[in-house]
């Protein structure tokens, strides 16, 4: 082994990262080659010198600035508007309904592909998949009750599931928290706006019940979190292409 | 032969990092001070930071620099308790803490526009280190070395070689893979090494036998 081969692995070598064969080598290296030992010599000591650096403390005002700043953000955020509180509260999770979408996605794929050419007798039951779901005994009907099988402990499709199934729980949440904020929105309204947002909805829910599981109905379930956070938002319904 | 045994007992020995010691317990803890904290209870969230203050304000005083360390590492633990309530779990509380301190510590470098905290002329404004075996002086010269390498090396180094990390956790909290962190850990050991050269250990003339 060379020079070239053995310097990149000092690092691992000198902390133990090494797997005995590999150790044996970069030492055997080392006994011969005075250069490379004396890099490990000095990684060596630097090593020690970063661990033995001495921890440093924080100034004794620190916690005090700490309560100042957490209390002015709580003043603040209890002056925020209710509709930017709950936006707040959603926006962190927004990059995890993304990926939630993916690994629905991901499942679905995973479901049909396991119901499709699996041997196992336990297979996945998808609302979507019309002939696999006629010939089974389980109903399927909402987003959590997304059926694996028997070995489901140990099945990666079990995991996908349970997230598909929490993020289509969150958005539930997110909108159920959007509808009361509309409803409280809702004593300014005029009759003709209230009868157009409730009338949208209620088309926006059954083209949630209508979706296929997975990212359409996901991306059905954004369609009325954004309707809801517009009518909030705004705090006035736009009509125009509502009553569509 | 007397030779051969000499060289042997000169070789720079592999040893395990020591990690902190983390056991079941400190998970339990931790839930009841993430419990605690939750509700507002003043006196748990003193606590949590007690028990984390010198970590965090020591990583942000690492990457940042002192100055603006006090700040980095406040604004740190106001994201923890605003945060606590996501918390999820899915890591363990240290973990998620030091991704805090390191993401912010890295935005603030970012939003200032600097990657150093001392220039480059720092080294050479220091004293000229004796040729000892135990250098008092070595400490300062690589704190100032560390502030001399690119944010993302310093971060790694502070990690892995200062707090004791093992590399499955610096990648959690860098997000990255266990051989990114392996191979960033290389690059900046070898980078810190280039920046102290034979201050390390006194004067030396070396010798490359490759």
């Amino acid at each position: 082994m060379s020079c070239d081969d053995v310097r990149p692995r000092l690092s691992g070598y000198l902390d133990g990262d090494l797997d005995p064969e590999r150790g044996s080598v970069v030492r055997g290296h080392l006994r011969t080659c005075e250069a490379c030992r004396q890099i490990a010599t000095d990684e060596a000591a630097l090593r020690d010198r970063l661990r033995e650096l001495a921890p440093v403390d924080p100034p004794a005002s620190m916690w005090a600035g700490i309560q100042a700043r957490l209390a002015k953000e709580e003043v603040a955020h209890s002056q925020r508007p209710a509709w930017r509180r709950a936006l707040a509260r959603w926006a962190p999770a927004a990059p995890r309904f993304a990926a939630g979408g993916l690994l629905a996605a991901a499942a679905v794929a995973l479901l049909v592909w396991r119901a499709q050419g699996g041997p196992d007798a336990a297979k996945p039951v998808m609302p979507d998949q019309a002939p696999i779901a006629a010939s089974s005994p389980t109903k399927v009907t909402g987003p959590t009750q997304v059926v694996v099988g028997a070995d489901s402990s140990t099945d990666v499709t079990a995991d996908l599931a349970t997230e598909a199934a929490r993020v289509t729980a969150t958005y539930a949440d997110a909108a159920e928290e959007l509808l009361e904020l509309a409803g409280e929105a809702r004593g300014r309204w005029t009759t003709e706006q209230k009868d157009a947002f409730d009338a949208h909805v209620v088309d926006l829910r059954a083209s949630i019940t209508a979706a296929a599981e997975g990212r359409p109905r996901q991306r059905a379930w954004r369609e009325l979190i954004r309707y809801l956070q517009g009518a909030v938002v705004r705090d006035d319904i736009t009509l125009a292409g509502v009553s569509q | 032969m007397s030779e051969l045994v000499e060289t042997v007992s000169t070789l720079p020995a592999p040893t395990l990092a020591d990690p902190r010691p983390r056991v079941a317990a400190a998970l339990a803890d931790d839930a009841q001070l993430i419990a605690a904290c939750r509700r507002g209870e003043a006196r748990a969230m003193e606590m949590l930071y007690h028990q984390y203050k010198r970590r965090v304000f020591g990583m942000a005083h690492r990457i940042v620099g002192s100055s603006d360390a006090e700040e980095v590492a406040q604004e740190v633990f106001v994201r923890i308790f605003r945060a606590l309530e996501r918390f999820r779990g899915d890591s363990a509380l240290s973990t998620w803490i030091y991704r805090l301190t390191v993401n912010a510590s890295l935005s603030h470098l970012a939003k200032r526009g600097r990657r150093h905290e001392v220039g480059d002329d720092t080294l050479g404004e220091l004293p000229a280190p004796p040729a000892t075996e135990r250098d008092p002086g070595l400490a300062s010269r690589i704190e100032a070395a560390l502030a001399l390498l690119p944010a993302g090396y310093r971060a790694i180094l502070v990690l892995h070689d200062v707090e004791g990390l093992s590399h499955e956790e610096c990648a959690a909290i860098l997000e990255c893979r266990v051989g990114t962190s392996k191979s960033q850990q290389h690059k900046a050991r070898a980078r810190i090494r280039e920046i102290l050269g034979p201050q390390l250990h006194g004067h030396r003339d070396t010798k490359d036998g490759t």
